[in-house]
């Protein structure tokens, strides 16, 4: 794994010329006439979307999976470009989320068709990617800080994606020639800079959209090698859903991911209430969590997307009854999840009864007919993850017992005391920094650690061994002792519990409790503890 | 980790080694001599792994299936007869099916190679099987790597220097290479003796099958333990830290958290956690290495009736169901738990997150983790009804937060229907329809999509020729106002269209109209 690929920081290029506030010809029926309303009305002319609007919502649709898949370490700088270019955000961690981009966006407009076009271009936009990938992110710089005199390990890769209209392919050479360009001036700027790094790789992705019904004067081209530091790829696609869809397979192609149909999912009808029907909801995650699936060549499983949008989907059926939350399951992996069409009634539905705090297991289904619960969807506070269980057979099965071993066959721990122990000592998360006395960092995990050591200096694990907790009720001595400061009156009271003790033993006083203890031996061992 | 033993019964193997003074042995009884070594060893001190034993010449096959019976295995090597050539290619493909029958792909396998350096010759050797390597199809992938976590030993009946006379060495070190790396290649070092071959097995037990011993603690309470199976070094970043970071052998209890809590986590591996009594020579005594079977068992008994920290911590841990989280090294944690194997049975387990400072985002950093007591109030609430977790992330997901998403045009339709239903239920609905209709307006503007709010300013202009009768007079006025403001704000002029900026309800005298109810 390598926090520092090409997908730590991904360049958006969008063209703002005025060619893009062009039709995308694909029209959209918005007015839809409710039934009963029908009669006399002629509905509202559909609308379409201008190639900018296509650009936008696409790219923003490839922002919202990655924002959901990976909120951390994978980082996006959208740059639009007419007669300049416009840097819409940083990359610092938080510029990158879907709200700020949307109002950015919305600072900028849509393209304006009357702006003379001899003045605008996309090689502004171009040369400020090139810029903006040699700019240190949070993440190189902590990691380059970390690394000390190992700093030159911390590597600097990246991905343009520009999607603009070109002219021809040799218009699309002149862009790429641009790029390569520019990344050997800024290289050699970057060498002799603190702030800068040198752009170690770069995969320029090329998109040229274009009205839905012209002819492409661009074509397709596979990744190529342009230079050691720089390939490029070239996709020609139809504006309007198609450009949707490309964007959404190298999404995918991009961060690894895969895709899995949720199968089986019962939901209650809109128009009914009282009746369920099954429903299937496609969601993408890391492909790691097929890795079952890709590695032992199941292939089976797969099946065609609804839509037939990309290539593959595992389908995975909903399981009842339900898991409940105080089951502990073997997990080997947990990846974010991003449904495929985040506002449609199922998928909301999905993903509403998760987030409301219940888990599903999900089945696979198997060629023998065998069911195999391979997965689990849940949500840990408003985020779903996609849980994969281990379905194979246990290394670990049949192991000795552990009343076989060693300590085994005693039968007078101190489990309820235990128990107590450890709910006192309980974690719970300290998020604003707290400092010690002399001024230093409190750790608050090096705290817990002392707790467990203090509570732990006089703490006898079987019934038998002691005596003061078992005379608690009586004596109050134990639960002085794990205090973190005594008072003077604790002391004092504990003194006079101990004189009280070794009075009772001169005078030959059972203890007042029923099992065999050492007699007057508590105030002996306890005396250690005065000293705190 | 399981370990599959592949051992080539070819002709080769049947080569006499000299052996002074003594009687004549091939290459096949040191092989068997070995293996004998390694399977008392693990029939002692690893006796939890499960085994299988391949044999292969031109065909292969699987003479003991997984167990941990060291007698079965020990009886296998003795009945091995001796066949043809040796042809590598299909047993490692032999070894992937069994693997993945038995394990899946998920769990990690050794595979322990016995040969002479013999490789074949003509098809199904290795030489042709690493000829034709790069001319592979997915149909006949070559079987390394391993689909399937591994480490692949190959024990060599044979010299370092008998193997760099031919290509032999070369070509099993491109079969670690094939293998990611993962592996190693064992040579007999000196002339091929009985003793020899024990240095070297000696030397792979050392390297894959020394159990883990540990201390496992919790502030003063402290318990010896073995670690089954052995966790492995792992590595975090390739590139950033290519060294492997192994687990300390100290394991520290920092605290502890509810099941609910903790949530069935990811991890990268499971490990038994067995308590052992170390004797003063520091030998273990429990899973027993002594000789006498009397002695064991009255040194089993003795340390049983000893009390233990992780019997008291693992029957705690089952009452109250919870988890204690454990520090492995720096920055790198897991968690010890209460696992049932049957009704009756349960033990000790330990799962190993993925080394890092925040291995599960729903507890947040580990180090920010403190103790309640320091909390100004007990964070799970007096009566324990309550939990600090799971941590809220910063920013909601998409599907936590309602966006806008217009690529199918039914996304678009629903949301402007939506518009129009509250749009009929005016003035009770005015709440809901200024926010539909900002939420609309804010998407439009950020996709510039200019064109949609004019559209639906006509829309709503419509609606308000529509409008019955019996309707309120208020809905008139609330449609004329929304559709003029999103007129205005679809001409884009920077005053009417800001982003933040949002359509408020006209403010109109019908009495009790204006508000909605809610």
């Amino acid at each position: 794994m390598k926090i520092f690929s090409e997908s730590h920081k991904t360049v958006f290029v969008v063209d703002h010329c005025p060619y893009m506030a062009e039709s995308c010809r694909q029209h959209v029926e918005f007015d839809m006439l409710v039934k009963n309303r029908t009669q006399g009305i002629i509905p509202l002319a559909p609308i379409s979307k201008s190639l900018w609007t296509c650009s936008v919502e696409s790219s923003m649709e490839y922002c919202r999976i990655m924002y959901d898949i990976f909120p951390f370490k994978k980082l996006v700088n959208f740059i639009v470009s007419d007669s300049g270019a416009h840097v819409l955000n940083s990359w610092t961690q938080e510029d990158q989320n879907l709200q700020e981009l949307m109002a950015a966006l919305a600072a900028v407009g849509p393209p304006n068709p009357r702006a003379d076009p001899e003045c605008c271009s996309i090689l502004h936009g171009l040369v400020a990617a090139v810029e903006a990938l040699c700019k240190i992110t949070e993440y190189q710089h902590e990691a380059r800080t970390t690394l000390m005199e190992n700093a030159e390990r911390v590597g600097n890769r990246g991905r343009i994606i520009c999607i603009t209209n070109a002219k021809s392919d040799s218009h699309v050479r002149m862009l790429e020639d641009c790029v390569q360009e520019t990344i050997h001036e800024h290289n050699k700027l970057a060498a002799n800079s603190d702030h800068l790094m040198q752009i170690q790789k770069c995969e320029l992705v090329l998109i040229h959209t274009y009205p839905v019904g012209e002819e492409s004067l661009v074509s397709d081209r596979p990744k190529k090698e342009l230079s050691p530091v720089l390939t490029s790829e070239v996709h020609s696609v139809r504006a309007g859903r198609h450009l949707a869809t490309k964007l959404n397979v190298l999404v995918q192609q991009h961060f690894d991911l895969a895709s899995t149909t949720i199968t089986n999912i019962p939901m209650k009808e809109e128009q009914h209430a009282n009746t369920s029907a099954n429903y299937d909801v496609e969601l993408l995650h890391h492909k790691e969590a097929h890795v079952d699936f890709l590695k032992s060549g199941d292939n089976h499983v797969g099946g065609n997307s609804r839509e037939g949008t990309f290539k593959e989907t595992v389908t995975l059926k909903w399981c009842t009854p339900r898991t409940n939350s105080v089951e502990l399951h073997y997990c080997t992996g947990a990846y974010r999840i991003s449904p495929v069409d985040v506002n449609s009634r199922p998928s909301s539905c999905l993903t509403n009864f998760l987030l409301n705090g219940r888990s599903v297991l999900l089945e696979q289904p198997r060629k023998s007919g065998s069911k195999v619960i391979s997965h689990m969807l849940s949500s840990h506070g408003g985020e779903i993850f996609l849980h994969v269980l281990s379905s194979s057979r246990s290394i670990l099965e049949d192991p000795p017992s552990i009343s076989e071993g060693c300590g085994g066959r005693v039968t007078d721990y101190r489990i309820t005391d235990f128990g107590e122990f450890m709910r006192e000592n309980r974690l719970t998360p300290f998020l604003e920094p707290r400092y010690k006395i002399d001024g230093s960092l409190e750790i608050p995990l090096e705290r817990a650690k002392d707790q467990l050591e203090k509570h732990t200096r006089y703490w006898p694990m079987i019934i038998s061994q002691t005596t003061i907790f078992n005379m608690q009720a009586v004596v109050p001595l134990a639960s002085v002792i794990v205090k973190e400061a005594m008072t003077d009156e604790d002391v004092l009271n504990c003194q006079k519990t101990i004189y009280n003790l070794v009075d009772m033993e001169r005078k030959n006083d059972p203890l007042p409790i029923s099992t065999v203890g050492t007699r007057g031996k508590g105030p002996k061992r306890l005396h250690a503890y005065f000293l705190l | 980790m399981p370990t599959v033993v592949v051992m080539d019964v070819s002709l080769s193997m049947t080569r006499p080694v000299s052996v002074e003074g003594s009687e004549e042995y091939q290459r096949k009884h040191l092989a068997v001599h070995g293996l004998t070594m390694l399977f008392e060893h693990m029939a002692t001190n690893y006796k939890l792994e499960f085994t299988a034993l391949v044999v292969f010449s031109s065909l292969w096959e699987l003479m003991v299936p997984f167990t941990r019976d060291y007698n079965t295995l020990q009886e296998a090597l003795s009945n091995m007869d001796d066949y043809d050539k040796t042809c590598l290619e299909s047993a490692l493909l032999g070894v992937c099916n069994i693997v993945q029958q038995e394990w899946g792909a998920a769990i990690p396998c050794q595979v322990v190679l016995v040969t002479d350096g013999c490789l074949g010759i003509g098809r199904g050797s290795l030489r042709h099987s690493l000829a034709t390597h790069s001319q592979r199809s997915d149909s006949n992938r070559f079987p390394l790597p391993f689909p399937f976590p591994s480490k692949l030993y190959v024990m060599c009946m044979a010299n370092l220097e008998e193997l760099q006379s031919t290509d032999s060495l070369d070509c099993l070190e491109r079969l670690i290479d094939l293998n990611n790396g993962e592996g190693q290649i064992f040579t007999i070092d000196g002339p091929l003796c009985l003793k020899n071959v024990q240095s070297m097995f000696g030397s792979l037990i050392d390297l894959a099958y020394t159990p883990f011993h540990a201390v496992l603690k919790c502030g003063h309470l402290t318990s010896d333990v073995q670690v089954f199976p052995r966790p492995e070094p792992f590595i975090i970043d390739e590139e950033i830290d290519p060294i492997p970071k192994a687990i300390n052998t100290d394991l520290e209890i920092v605290g502890f958290v509810d099941i609910a809590d903790i949530s069935s986590p990811p991890v990268l591996s499971r490990h038994l956690v067995l308590p052992i009594a170390l004797n003063r020579e520091g030998d273990e005594v429990g899973p027993g290495i002594t000789d006498d079977t009397e002695d064991e068992n009255s040194a089993n008994q003795i340390a049983g009736k000893i009390p233990n920290f992780c019997v008291l911590l693992h029957g705690s841990l089952k009452v109250e169901g919870m988890v204690a989280v454990v520090q492995l090294g720096p920055e790198w944690f897991g968690m010890l738990y209460s696992q049932a194997d049957s009704k009756k049975k349960s033990n000790l387990m330990m799962s190993l997150f993925e080394p890092g400072p925040e291995p599960l985002p729903w507890l947040g950093k580990m180090a920010q983790l403190g103790p309640i007591s320091d909390a100004k109030e007990n964070p799970y609430g007096e009566d324990d009804n309550k939990s600090p977790f799971p941590l809220q992330p910063k920013n909601k997901r998409s599907y936590a937060q309602n966006v806008t998403v217009w690529i199918k045009p039914s996304g678009l339709q629903t949301d402007v229907q939506k518009i129009l239903r509250n749009a009929r239920k005016l003035p009770e609905k005015t709440q809901t329809f200024y926010k539909e209709l900002n939420r609309l307006r804010k998407a439009a503007l950020a996709f510039g999509f200019l064109e949609l709010l004019k559209g639906v300013a006509d829309m709503l202009e419509r609606e308000c020729t529509l409008l019955p009768d019996t309707a309120h007079p208020d809905a008139a006025f609330q449609l004329t106002h929304a559709a003029q403001q999103l007129k205005v704000a679809s001409t884009g002029a920077s005053e009417y269209a800001a982003y933040d900026h949002n359509i408020a309800p006209l403010q109109t005298d019908f009495p009790s109209s204006s508000t909605e109810r809610m």
